[in-house]
Formats: C-alpha cells, sequence, structure tokens
C-alpha cells in the first residue's frame, strides 16, 4: 500500500469516529435522569443556595425547642402554662414559608415535653367560635354547659423574626441569617425567654452564570 | 477528503431558530414537553402570561418554581461546565436569565406576596432583586442596584410592617432623580396599583460569530400612564420608574462575554490555520505533480499534501465545531416601563380607564382600557396589577 493510500485509508476510517462523537447527545447533563433519593431533614443536598434551607430550620428549631424546656417558667410551672404562637417576621432577602418555623418548635415541644406546656390554637378560633354558637343556639349537642366560657387566654406568646444580611462581590455571594425567638408574659409583657441562632454561607455560581 | 467534508458539514449544529426554540407560554403548548434546561424561561413566561390573565395561582405556581432555581448557587453543574466548553454552545447551560430578567421574577413573585398579605415576603422578593441587581461585574465595576421601585417598595413595606423605610424611601429617590417625583409613604393607602407598559428589552447575538449578547431596546410609544377613577374625578399618575430597557444594557459585562471572546478568538484562529494547512497541501500537492512529470519521485510531496490536508481539514473542522455563540434566549414578555402608586379608596368595587401618554402627554385613546377591581375592607392591602401587554 502506497503513502498516499495510507493516509486516506487513514482519514476515511477516522470520519466515521468523528461522526459517532457528534452523534451523543450533546448538551443533555444526565440524561437517564437522577433517581429520587432520600435525606434526612437536617442533611445539606447538593441542590443547595446561601438562603433558608431545610436543614438550618431544624438545627434552630430543635435549640429553639430544647432552650425553651429549660427556663423555670415553663420547668417549674405549677400547671402548665398556656401559649399562643405569633407569625414570625421575615426580615431577611428570602422569602419564606414562616409558619414553618413555629410549627417545628410547636411539634417538638409538645412531643418532648408533655404535659409541661399547652398551645391554644387561634388558627381555630373562628371554627371553634362557630361550634360554640352552635351549641349554645341548641343546633347541635354538648357534652358541657354552651354558655359557659373556656376559650383558654394565653400565658406566654412565642414569636420570632429573621434578620439577614447580604454581601455579594466577584468573589461569590455570603448570607448571614440570624433566627431570634422570644417568649413574652402576656400579663406583663416582659420577654421571659429569648435565643437566637446565627447561620452564614457563602458560595460563587459557575462563570457560566456570572 | 470531500467525502468527510460533506459528512462534516453533517455535524453542524441546529439551526440556532431550532436551537434556542423556547416553549410556548400558552395553556395549550404545555402539552410539548420543555427542555430541562429551558424550564425557568417556561415558568417566567407562563408566570408573566398567567398575571396578566388574572392567574394567580397559576403565576405564583410557575415563579416560586423558577425562584427555586434561580434562588440558588449553581456550581459545579456539568451542563455550566459543558457551555464553557469549546465545542458547546452557551445555550445548553441551564436557563436562569441575564439579572434583568431574575429581578423581574422576584418582583412579580413580590406583588403576589403582597396581595397575599404577606408584607414581610414581598419585601424579601424585592431585596433579592436588589441583590441580583447589584451584581459585580467581572473587573469588579461594582454595579450598585438602581431599580427605583425594588428600594421604594422595601421602604413601604417596611414601613407598613412598623419598621423604618426612610433609609429605602431615600435610596429610591437617589435612584430616580429629579426628574421623578416619588411620593412620601401614606401608610393609610389601601390600593396598591403595579403598572406596566411597552415591550422589554430584545436580546440579539452581535460580533463575528454571535459571541457579543446585545440588547435591542424599541422604545415604546407608551411613555406613562394613568389610571382614571371616579368618572374623571381622580387622577392617578402611573410614571415609569424603571425601566427594563436601560436595566438591560447598562450592567457592563458579564465573566461569560470573555470565555465567549476566548472561543470566538479560538474559532478565528483555527479557521486561519486550517486555510494554512489547506494551501500548503495544494502546493505540496502541485510540487508532487510536476516532479512526477520531471521523472523524479513525488512520494515525500504527496505524504506532505495529504498530511497538511487532513491537518487544514481538522482546523476547519475544530473551527466549525466551536460554539461561540452568545445565549440569547430570552424572557420575551416583559415590559419595558414598570411604575406604581398607593392611595386610599374606600371597600367595593371601583370602575376606571387606564391611560397610556405619549412623550407630548398625549393620551394613546386606541391604548386606552377600561378597569375593574374591587377593594376588599379590612387591613391587607389590595393589590391591582395592569399591563399595557396582553399576554
Amino acid at each position: 500500500m502506497s503513502t498516499t493510500s495510507r493516509f486516506l485509508f487513514a482519514s476515511v476510517a477516522a470520519v466515521p469516529a468523528f461522526l459517532a462523537g457528534c452523534a451523543t447527545s450533546a448538551g443533555v447533563s444526565q440524561p437517564a435522569g437522577s433517581p429520587v433519593v432520600e435525606l434526612r431533614p437536617d442533611e445539606r443536598g447538593s441542590v443547595a443556595g446561601t438562603g433558608i434551607e431545610s436543614q438550618d430550620m431544624v438545627t434552630v428549631t430543635d435549640k429553639m425547642a430544647r432552650s425553651i424546656l429549660a427556663i423555670p417558667q415553663i420547668a417549674r410551672a405549677p400547671v402548665p402554662p398556656s401559649i399562643v404562637l405569633d407569625p414570625v417576621v421575615n426580615n431577611t432577602r428570602f422569602p419564606i414559608n414562616k409558619d414553618i418555623f413555629l410549627t417545628r418548635i410547636r411539634t417538638q415541644l409538645n412531643s418532648k415535653a408533655a404535659g409541661q406546656v399547652s398551645f391554644l390554637d387561634r388558627e381555630m378560633m373562628r371554627t371553634l367560635e362557630r361550634e360554640r354558637e352552635l351549641k349554645r343556639s341548641g343546633q347541635v349537642t354538648a357534652s358541657a354547659d354552651p354558655r359557659a366560657s373556656e376559650f383558654g387566654g394565653a400565658d406566654y406568646f412565642l414569636t420570632g423574626k429573621l434578620d439577614g444580611m447580604t454581601t455579594r462581590t466577584s468573589a461569590g455571594t455570603s448570607d448571614y441569617v440570624l433566627y431570634s425567638f422570644r417568649l413574652t408574659d402576656a400579663r406583663t409583657s416582659r420577654i421571659v425567654w429569648e435565643d437566637t441562632a446565627e447561620i452564614k454561607k457563602q458560595g460563587l455560581e459557575d462563570a457560566a452564570y456570572r | 477528503m470531500s467525502i468527510a467534508v460533506a459528512c462534516l458539514a453533517g455535524c453542524e449544529t441546529l439551526p440556532e431558530e431550532t436551537r434556542s426554540r423556547a416553549p410556548a407560554a400558552t395553556a395549550a403548548d404545555r402539552r410539548v414537553p420543555v427542555p430541562e434546561r429551558d424550564r425557568v424561561l417556561y415558568d417566567y413566561r407562563t408566570a408573566a402570561t398567567a398575571l396578566r390573565a388574572g392567574d394567580y395561582d397559576v403565576a405564583k405556581a410557575r415563579l416560586d418554581d423558577a425562584i427555586a432555581r434561580i434562588g440558588g448557587i449553581i456550581a459545579n453543574d456539568a451542563d455550566a461546565a459543558r457551555a464553557r466548553g469549546l465545542f458547546s454552545a452557551e445555550s445548553t447551560k441551564v436557563f436562569i436569565g441575564e439579572p434583568y430578567e431574575r429581578v423581574m421574577a422576584y418582583f412579580y413573585r413580590g406583588l403576589l406576596y403582597w396581595r397575599d398579605g404577606e408584607r414581610d415576603n414581598a419585601r424579601a422578593c424585592f431585596r433579592s432583586g436588589q441583590v441580583i441587581d447589584s451584581d459585580p461585574g467581572p473587573k469588579q465595576e461594582n454595579y450598585a442596584a438602581d431599580y427605583v421601585l425594588l428600594d421604594y417598595l422595601d421602604g413601604l413595606a417596611s414601613a407598613k410592617l412598623h419598621a423604618d423605610g426612610s433609609d429605602a424611601l431615600a435610596r429610591a429617590r437617589a435612584h430616580a432623580g429629579p426628574r421623578l417625583a416619588l411620593p412620601d409613604y401614606d401608610l393609610a393607602a389601601n390600593v396598591l396599583v403595579f403598572a406596566e407598559y411597552g415591550y422589554g428589552p430584545r436580546k440579539f447575538a452581535g460580533g463575528q460569530y454571535g459571541e457579543q449578547l446585545r440588547f435591542h431596546v424599541e422604545d415604546s410609544p407608551s411613555r406613562s400612564a394613568r389610571l382614571v377613577l371616579a368618572g374623571g374625578r381622580r387622577i392617578v399618575p402611573l410614571p415609569a420608574y424603571d425601566d427594563l430597557g436601560f436595566q438591560a444594557t447598562t450592567r457592563g459585562g458579564r465573566v461569560m462575554d470573555h470565555i465567549l471572546g476566548n472561543k470566538a478568538q479560538f474559532k478565528a484562529a483555527a479557521s486561519v490555520a486550517g486555510d494554512i494547512a489547506l494551501a500548503g497541501s495544494v502546493v505540496a500537492s502541485d510540487n508532487a505533480r510536476r516532479r512526477e512529470r520531471r521523472g523524479k519521485d513525488g512520494d515525500d510531496a504527496d505524504a506532505a499534501a495529504i498530511g497538511l490536508g487532513i491537518l487544514g481539514v481538522l482546523g476547519k473542522v475544530a473551527s466549525a465545531a466551536t460554539h461561540a455563540e452568545a445565549d440569547t434566549r430570552q424572557w420575551d414578555n416583559l415590559p419595558q416601563r414598570l411604575s406604581f402608586a398607593a392611595f386610599t379608596l374606600p371597600p367595593g368595587e371601583h370602575l376606571g380607564r387606564l391611560e397610556f401618554l405619549d412623550r407630548e402627554g398625549q393620551v394613546l385613546a386606541s391604548r386606552s382600557r377600561p378597569v375593574k377591581f374591587t377593594v376588599a375592607p379590612g387591613e391587607r392591602d389590595t393589590v391591582v396589577f395592569l399591563s399595557e401587554l396582553l399576554r
């Protein structure tokens, strides 16, 4: 075989190999997808940002629930105090489901300190008032005197707020979030307990997005 | 060799129109599967269409889906890495949009939070918009956020939440400059009107290889607007506080622009190298024929001609396979101008007329449209969204 023929043969042989490269699913990442994996809520997943995430919520609410149970007003109360949850105020740059913090603190307290505190369900007030009126009007049966006022009053209000600070430079984005919760005595307006948790995160996006 | 060239021509990527074909926004087109990398684009467009149609639940769902993706930090991403590579176009990365597009996702979500009575979450959205707009450039140019409404609404939400909104108001006034008089916050105002008019900026690819991301802004005749209520007895001005055309064209360069520039340089260099090698191949081949005519051995020259030919073809192939084009996928149903007004109205149904004004302040009669909205009783603000755009 002459040199020319060898070169031609090599060239022709290289074409299918090149074309095979062109025929791949270019631009498709993980074409078969990524199987669902179960993570613990306090575990950082592969999808992350510098904002408020589930692992932060779990960390913060665990800390707050433990902290509340340790205060004398709760631990040594002769009668379990009644607590009303007041919505959290979000002062950060991250839109969040605000109820989730107080809901988790409540469920943590109810499950870990059964009987030490009780929560008043103010979200249900409209429904409860309607039911009471039905009982008072005799439209439905009542197991106790429906004229008595038995809705509980709050001993304490539990609320909180989220404050944030953001820094953004060409080196990346940094977000600091301060979670502060407090328990306020409904009679005296004194703050009987307050605690904070702080989380800072930073990251730099791929150059394709900068 | 000619067969190889013909085959390689088939390797050309899809035409630009097909590659950048983005999902349609209409409900009928929702049956069309949306590529994952265009999902945010689909969310953007669908949300804007739903918002204008008054389908707020759909708008919220789509914006939440988009924000879940654009709100994170995209790092160690295979698609992004590929988009930076020589042989893949920028449009192979997952679309999240340019800053003015991301800001609008947060702006729309913010007004929807406000509509639901969640002023703090609305403010969070406006603050995220400010952070996105303040993105520093690749050379630390330090472009500060300069949307008037993001700061103004941040301050108004704070004031209504019994916090201090004065700093944000001062920033908003600084952005607006002397030509726009931003009103003081009226905490008793129970009606918030968000208005938008004109068509937003359009992306196109400039440069020899389309490596430069550019914007075309066609100035809308609607320079301002006003809401006429109570049979003309009350007129609410809706001046253009923000211009997305201005925002799109004044943000400085991107890091990705440098990468695309490098790709374009490689593409040009590979093409020139291919040309030189192919020319050398022709010369070597000609030399071989001349030597053979003279009865001399032309094999070496033949080999050189073939070698140079292959190198030339490889150079041309590498050049053709290099994708330097900028990503021109775009949120194409954005408005050009944004406006806002807060005022007080009694609860109940209100009828009015939305009028758009030209540069001279004359009413563009053909663009006027009737407006009907209901002011809710109680403490929650009534949010009214008015758009000149139909979808």
